[in-house]
Formats: C-alpha cells, structure tokens, sequence
C-alpha cells in the first residue's frame, strides 16, 4: 500500500510475514489478473470465514479454489454438488461394521481443512442446508453423535449465476453464512492473452508448493481479533450500517451478525496489509464482498447488489 | 486523610483574606491578632505537623473568649461590626483545628459567607474586585480538595497553574450566571435588613458642630458627593458653598441644630432675583438625614423636607446612594424675620465667654451699623489670626480662649467664635455646617465634592438683605476657599501632574458609574431596564420567568459545553484533520467525504510526488491518532493540532 508504516501495536512474527506475503503472491502468480479477488480470499481464510465466488463457468473459480489448496498445507477435498447430491454423500455415514458389531462412522468429504465445494447451487437445498450448517457450527451430528470439524475449517464455494438453468438459489438467510462473495469477472486483456500462451493452469497447480501450514493460519486467526478498531473506526462501521438499513432500495439492511463480519473482514483486510489497526479504507475494502449478497432489496426496482452496495459506500462521509 | 502541605497553605490563605477584606473596619489590634494567630498555626503547621490541631484544651477557651472579647470592644455581640468580627473570628479558629479535608471545606464554606459580608460596609469598586479576589483562593482550595487530578509528582508551582487556570475559567463562566442574578432576580424595594443600623466610624457632617470634631474629615479624602448641571454653568471656586445642616443653639460648647421645638417649613419667604442653577447631585451614603444644596435652594426635592432655614432633610438616614434634583437662587430675597427667629439667633448660654461677649457688646456701641461690626470681627480676624488644623487645646471659656489666647484654629472655631461675637453685638447669626468646594471633573463633567472639603460658616441677618454669607476663615486663610480643602492643597503639591489628575479623573467616574448603574440598581431601575426590553409591567412572577428560562438557557449551555468538553480531546484530532483537508482543498485537492485518509494520501502524493515530505508525516500522525489507539492522548492531540498550523504546504501548488 502507501509508506504509511506507524508503529502498530501488533507485529505480525516477520516469518509468518514472509510466508503469508509468499502464499499471497503464489495465488496470484496462478490466477491471473484478479489480485483483489485473491486479497479477498486470504481475508476470508484469516477472519474465519467462508468464501462464496459466483460467476460464469469458466472464469477460474474452480482455479483459484485449486491454487488456494495448493498453496496452503491443508486437508482438501473438493465436492461437485449436484441435483442428486445427498446430505450423506458430504457428511458422511454410519455404517454396521461387521466385524465390530456396531455402527462406524465413515466421515463425508466434509472432513477436511479445506472444501472446495463446486457448483453449489445445482444441488437440492436440502443438502445445501447439510452444508451451511455445518459451516457455521463447525461439527455434524450424525445418528445422535457430534463430530467436530477439523480446524481450520476453510470452505470456498462456487455457484454460477442464479439466472442459468438448473439451479436452486441459495436462500438470503443461508448467504449470510458466507462472509465474503466474490466475483472473478473476465480476465483482462494482458491477463488473458498470458492464460493462452503460458503453460496449462493446471500442470502449473500441480508443480506449486505449500506456503502455509493450520498452525500459521490459526496463529494469523488470533492475531485478527488484536487488530485495532478505533473508536473513530467502529463510528464510521456505524454509519456504513445505519445507512444500509435507511436507503430507499434496500428492503432489510445488515444484520448484527453482517456487522460483525464486514469488521471481521477489515480487521483481516488491515492485517493483510501489515497493519495492527483498521483503516476505513479496509472497511471500504471489503464492504461490497461482504454486504452486498447480504442485503435485500426492494421489490420494484431490479437493481444490481453490488451496484447498491457501491452507493452505500460513496454516501457515507469518512470523518 | 489529612491535608497536605499545600492543601493547608491555601485554606490558611483563604482566612487571611477574610482577615484583610475586613482589617479596614476592625481595631487595628484584632486585625493584628487575627494575622498573628493565622501566622502561628501554618508555622505550626509546616514545621512541626506532628503536633496536629492544638489541644481541646486550648481550642475551648479560645473560642469562649470570642464572644467576650467582641462584647469588650463593642459593647455588644449583634449588629454589623461585632457580629463581622465574630464571623472572622470564627474562621480564623476553624483555621486552627483544620487538619483533614472536612475541615478546608468548611473554611471555604464559611470564608465565602465571611468575604460577602465585607460588602455590607462597603459597596465600592474596589471592594468589589477585593472580595472578587478574595475568592480566588477559596475556590482553588476547593479545587486543590478534589481527589481526582493531581499529579503527586507534578510539581507544585505547576499544579497550582493548572488549578488556578481552572478556576479562573469556572469563575468566567460564572459570570453570565452573575450578569442573570443581577438583572432579573426581583428586587426589594426596601432593603430586607437595614446594614447600617450602627454608625459608623466613618460618617459625613453631623448634626452638631463642636471644636475638634470636623477635623476627621479634612483628612478623609472620600467623595461626599458628585453634582452635575443641569442648567447655568457651576458656580466660581469662591462660591461653592454647599449648605448642609443650619445650627441655632449653642451652649458653650457645641453648636446644634435648634433650640426649642421644630422648626417650621415655609415660615421664610424666598423669592429668586436673577437664573437659578438647576443640578443633580449623587450623595454617597453619609449615615445622616442631611442633603447639601448651594445658596438658597427654591425648590423642594422630591421627597425630602425643606426647613424654613433651607435645611435640607430625607426621612431616613442615607445609607446607600441617593440621587436628588435641586435647584438654587444664587441671588434671592427673603421675606422679613419673625420675633421668635430674632430671638434663637440672638440666644447666647449664660456664663460663657465673658471677655467675647463683653467685645461684642464693645463693638454695637461703638460702631452701631451692623455691617461695620461685621467688618471689625474679620479685619481681627485677618490681622490677628493663624489657620491650622492642629489648633492648641480650649479651656471651658472656648472662645475667649481661642480670640484672646490661641488664636489658631480652622473653620469650626472662626465660625463658632464669630457667631458669638455677633450674638453679642445684638446680630442675628447662625452656623451653616456642609461643605465648600468642589473638584471640577472635566472629563466627566460634574463636579466631586469630598469629606475633606467639609466647612462650617455663618450667616448673618441684616434686616435690608436678609440673610448674607459670611465666612470668618475666607478671612484668614482665603486660599482656603479659593483653592479648596487643605487636602486638595496638598492633593496639588503632590500629585499635580496632569496623567495622575487624567486618571484620577477617570478613576472618579468609574466610581460614579459603577455606584450610579451597579449600587443603586433597585426595583426601579430593574422596572425601567425591562421596559426598555418590552417587558412593561414586571412583577415578580415575570421576573421569576425570565430568571428560571435565563437559568434553564445557562444550565443548557453549560451542560453542552461539559459533553463537548469531554469529547474535545477527539474532536481536537478531528478539527485538525478537517483544517488540513481545507488547506489541502485550497490547491485543488478537495477530500471525497467518503474518501479515507490513506486513499486520499496516495492520490495526493500520486498527483504532487514533491509533498511527500510536508504531508506523510502529518497523515502518519493523524492514522496513529485517530485509528491505532483506543484513546487520544491530550498532549498528542494538540501536538497535532500544532503540527497542521503550521505546516508548508507550498510544495502542493502545480510544478
């Protein structure tokens, strides 16, 4: 960012600095072109939230999932939801096991640090439900029995745009278990002609090596929550919230819970960039990933969220 | 918890200005007492602290013998004077068992009480400004009794500073509360207790005249009263003559005001020959009936009472400033004198003076005519006499004494001698007691007339011109009236140079003001000030309206000012950042309102790479301020502040 570097009440351990800069670098030197989708992906994984990208097919979504895997020592398994897709085939299931004489739970591809889940809205709500729960409760509970997560517990899903044929949107209520949604969006023109040239994205994954471990993930977790927010900063979130729920096209403006995310985001965001305090620009950094799939709009009008959510940002004054 | 050193050294300064507001009207010896024991407690106090408060032993007795101590003095423990000193007395005891907190807080309590009765006696600027001063240290004893901050390790001269800036600051925010009070809380129309029912040491012309008992005043240079012309300019220095008190009976000591029975209005006849003056005259308190008017006054001020022999009277003795019109016939006839006016200004004591009187019987036979017998009394007078104001001593035949032996002497004894003399030769006199003067106040045009111009002269009938003015001292001391009072001689030996005479010019007229606008503001005048404002009828309900919405606006106001207050150490950062966004805008680089303060740093320095010097380090300062601490710092906040005045910003205007 700028020069600013004042003395910050937290310093992020400069190896842990070094390898979260790597990880950043490594993702973009994949996904061509997109360094504020990929900045919103680490921010995302920092402040222990899920991330939702929704576009086109095509445009790197499952890439950029992959590239994150890669570069990051975690657990992966990714599902490819469709309309026949059951809760089971995700959490997992209790099988009689013969030689034991009892039921055995055989945990889903849910059991892992990292989920990749494809296509998200092809599949029934019903399992999509099986997903979002256990994405904001971290355990499943099946037949009686509580399983935790593994910790991290990352979820990046993708979903295609709601108008394509055959799909089942994602209700509002279970968007909200999203922290950030993201689009990707064509690649840039340079961006695109290196895509053609250079070597398939995929052979390119595969030669990547792991920069971060759970344990720098979790340790950069706790290091979020130390993050200032002036009282100066929480005044500004303030506003940014009341004008959600005062502008004339949005229906229901953010939840409590939104505005603990959105500062969970900047808190992430300004962490990111290597400072112990949140700045409004991180807060208007993450604000449209993080409010606009959030907000409900006004039945008359057939405005964009995101369009919405940009104006949200331009009205309030930064005092 | 006791108090600490510095603590007690300010209630110890706080009784000591109780003791000074008050010395002025205390016998010197309890002033001196007072200060001595204040003196010994807080030398007690610093040197050996461990002793404490002295022992009940010594506290009892000392706060019974108080009241008999003042019951000695005065003769009598209620009213003004013993009741102030008791008061004082009290405090300056308190001061001798205070020990803890408790204790200071009564001392301010009470010391407030004890520095307000100070205005009782007097009502003056100074004493005003003495008793606002006297407040200062109460007020920062009270601050200095507040537990929260104080820095033990700040130290003390820097400390008291930061009390004292605080004080002063909630004492001007007094003041509007003050201004309320004063114009709108109703008023009495008659004083709720009289604050002079004892006289005072310090009164102006009696209504008696002996030798010796005038001479106080020549030496008083307080202002009797002020007169402006309404009409005519004011009289030559020669002819200042302002009548007070008329004296017919003497009885070989002391001249008084008549004889038998009272005297009755309109029994003398005054016609005006000629313009009459037309004036207005403000009369400091004098504790006395008398009013003071210039030969002869024609009309009856409203009010007053006006004797046949142009005694001027209110019906109560003055004791607050009192403004009066009048108007006098500087030449005028008067109707003839009745039988029983001959005979009272005929009256000598029998068995007095024998050798004046034989002189004066001398004189009728050999000159016959009146106005020669006059002439041979001030050519004696002239050729013979020495005015002082030391004279020697007087037997009990006074003025054979003093014609035939002293012959030394001021005004009082040339005039009482003189009225003997004529009475003897068969004259009707008598003693006009009031004063002769007048300072000219240029820049304020009007005229003080003070204590020190106090005189006494006669008048004496002829039965062609009726009662003519004559002043035996004009005879030998006729500077005396020229100039003035012996205090202005001296005033003009000393201080005559002409910005000493400017200021006290000046000095005069605030007194006037302030006496005439602040002092005498009364129900009157409260009346006319809310005319003036549209309120027409006031009684005191409108009053009571005005004082409780004037109340709730301060009270608002105040309330307002606390919140900000609390929040001025952020505001101060955000004031600042939104200056440096107002400078920045000058040169063209106005802040979004939605931009923040990094984004809005990269445009500028993207724009004006050469500012990066003069504005990255205000900006660091400002994120570090505003967004990387839960608090804001006092000091760093005005540094900032600082930093944003005063910086160059002239790198921002276009390469």
């Amino acid at each position: 960012m700028t020069a600013i570097t004042p003395d910050s009440p937290l310093v992020l351990p400069s190896e842990l600095r070094t390898r979260l800069d790597r990880a950043v670098a490594q993702v973009n030197s994949v996904v061509l072109g997109k360094a504020g989708q990929v900045n919103h992906a680490f921010v995302s994984l920092i402040a222990g939230g899920h991330l939702l990208i929704e576009d086109l097919p095509g445009v790197g979504k499952t890439t950029l999932a992959h590239a994150l895997a890669a570069t990051l020592d975690l657990s992966f398994q990714r599902v490819q939801f469709t309309s026949d897709l059951l809760p089971s085939d995700i959490i997992g299931v209790s099988i009689f096991e013969r030689d034991g004489q009892r039921f055995e739970f055989h945990p889903g591809p849910l059991f892992a640090q990292l989920v990749l889940a494809d296509e998200i809205n092809r599949a029934t709500p019903k399992t999509q439900s099986a997903l979002l729960e256990a994405m904001a409760e971290q355990q499943v509970t099946v037949d009686g029995r509580t399983h935790a997560l593994p910790a991290p517990f990352f979820v990046v899903a993708t979903q295609n745009p709601l108008d394509l044929a055959g799909t089942y949107p994602l209700p509002d209520s279970q968007l909200d278990r999203f922290m950030l949604r993201i689009s990707l969006d064509y690649p840039s023109r340079e961006a695109e002609r290196e895509l053609l040239t250079s070597t398939n994205r995929q052979e390119l994954i595969a030669t990547l090596a792991a920069c971060m471990n759970a344990a720098d993930i979790q340790a950069l977790r706790q290091f979020v929550g130390n993050v200032v927010a002036s009282p100066a900063l929480i005044d500004y979130l303030q506003a940014l919230i009341g004008a959600t729920r005062s502008h004339a096209d949005v229906r229901i403006g953010l939840s409590p819970r939104a505005g603990l995310a959105l500062l969970a985001a900047a808190r992430a965001q300004a962490l990111l960039h290597g400072r112990g305090y949140v700045l409004p620009e991180d807060v208007q950094a993450v604000f449209v990933p993080v409010t606009a799939h959030r907000l409900t709009l006004g039945g008359g009008g057939q405005r964009d969220r995101v369009a919405v959510a940009r104006e949200l940002l331009a009205g309030v004054a930064v005092r | 918890m006791r108090l600490d050193r510095r603590q007690f050294d300010l209630a110890a300064l706080t009784v000591l200005c109780g003791v000074l507001l008050h010395a002025t009207h205390f016998p010197l010896w309890l002033s001196v007492a007072m200060t001595g024991a204040i003196a010994a407690r807080w030398l007690q106090r610093r040197r050996r602290p461990d002793w404490g408060k002295p022992p009940a032993l010594l506290r009892l007795p000392l706060t019974l013998a108080l009241p008999i101590i003042v019951w000695l003095q005065y003769g009598n423990i209620f009213g003004l004077d013993p009741g102030s000193v008791f008061a004082v007395g009290m405090l300056v005891l308190k001061l001798g068992e205070t020990e803890t907190p408790r204790d200071a807080r009564a001392i301010a309590t009470f010391a407030s009480f004890v520095l307000m009765t100070a205005l009782l006696f007097e009502q003056d600027i100074l004493t005003t400004i003495y008793v606002g001063l006297g407040v200062i240290p109460l007020l920062l004893l009270l601050r200095a009794l507040e537990p929260d901050g104080r820095d033990p390790a700040q130290p003390a001269a820097r400390a008291l500073l930061r009390e004292a800036r605080s004080v002063l600051l909630n004492l001007l925010a007094a003041v509007p509360l003050a201004v309320l009070v004063f114009l709108f809380l109703p008023r009495l129309t008659a004083p709720l207790w009289a604050t002079q029912s004892v006289p005072q040491g310090k009164t102006g012309i009696g209504d008696s005249m002996s030798p010796g008992n005038m001479s106080d005043l020549f030496l008083d240079d307080q202002p009797a009263f002020r007169v402006s012309f309404v009409a005519l300019a004011p009289p030559p220095a020669a002819q200042r003559y302002w009548r007070g008190v008329v004296l017919w009976r003497y009885d070989g000591r002391t001249w008084s005001r008549a004889g038998g029975g009272p005297l009755d209005p309109g029994r003398q006849e005054l016609r005006a020959l000629g313009p009459e003056v037309v004036y207005e005259i403000t009369q400091e308190p004098s504790r006395q009936r008398w009013l003071f008017a210039l030969d002869l006054p024609t009309m009856d001020a409203v009010g007053y009472s006006r004797d046949e022999d142009f005694t001027l009277a209110a019906a109560r003795p003055i004791d607050k400033p009192l403004r009066y019109a009048l108007r006098s016939a500087p030449r005028y006839a008067l109707g003839g004198l009745d039988v029983q006016q001959r005979r009272r200004a005929l009256r000598l004591p029998e068995g007095f003076n024998p050798r004046t009187v034989a002189l004066g019987r001398e004189w009728a036979q050999q000159y016959g005519d009146p106005q020669r017998v006059v002439q041979a009394a001030l050519d004696l007078i002239r050729e013979n006499f020495r005015y002082t104001l030391s004279p020697p001593p007087l037997g009990r035949h006074a003025m054979d004494d003093f014609l035939f032996e002293t012959r030394a002497g001021y005004c009082e004894y040339f005039a009482s001698a003189f009225a003997v003399l004529m009475r003897a030769a068969g004259i009707p006199t008598r003693v006009v007691i009031g004063y002769q003067g007048g300072y000219w106040n240029e820049t304020g045009e009007y005229m003080v007339v003070r204590q020190s111009d106090a005189h006494a002269w006669n008048e004496v009938w002829f039965d062609d011109r009726g009662w003519v003015r004559v002043d035996p001292t004009a005879a030998v001391s006729p500077d005396r009236i020229e100039i003035g009072s012996a205090a202005n001689a001296a005033f003009n030996r000393w201080y005559g140079s002409e910005w000493l005479l400017a200021l006290r010019n000046h000095w005069d007229i605030a007194n006037r003001l302030w006496t005439q606008i602040v002092v005498q503001f009364d129900e009157l005048s409260q009346r006319g000030l809310l005319r003036s404002v549209g309120i027409e009828q006031a009684d005191w309900r409108e009053l009571g309206i005005a004082f409780a919405l004037g109340m709730g606006v301060l009270a608002a106001l105040g309330l307002w000012w606390a919140v900000r207050r609390a929040h001025d150490d952020a505001d101060r950062v955000d004031r600042a950042y939104a200056r440096l966004c107002n400078r920045l805008g000058r040169y063209g680089f106005a802040r979004a309102p939605s931009e923040g303060p990094a984004d809005y740093l990269r445009r500028l320095l993207q724009q004006r790479p050469q500012a990066r010097e003069a504005l990255e380090p205000l900006f660091a300062r400002y994120l570090q301020l505003r967004y990387a601490r839960n608090d804001v710092a006092d000091a760093a906040a005005r540094e900032f502040a600082r930093a944003v005045r005063r910086a160059d910003l002239g790198a921002l205007h276009g390469s």
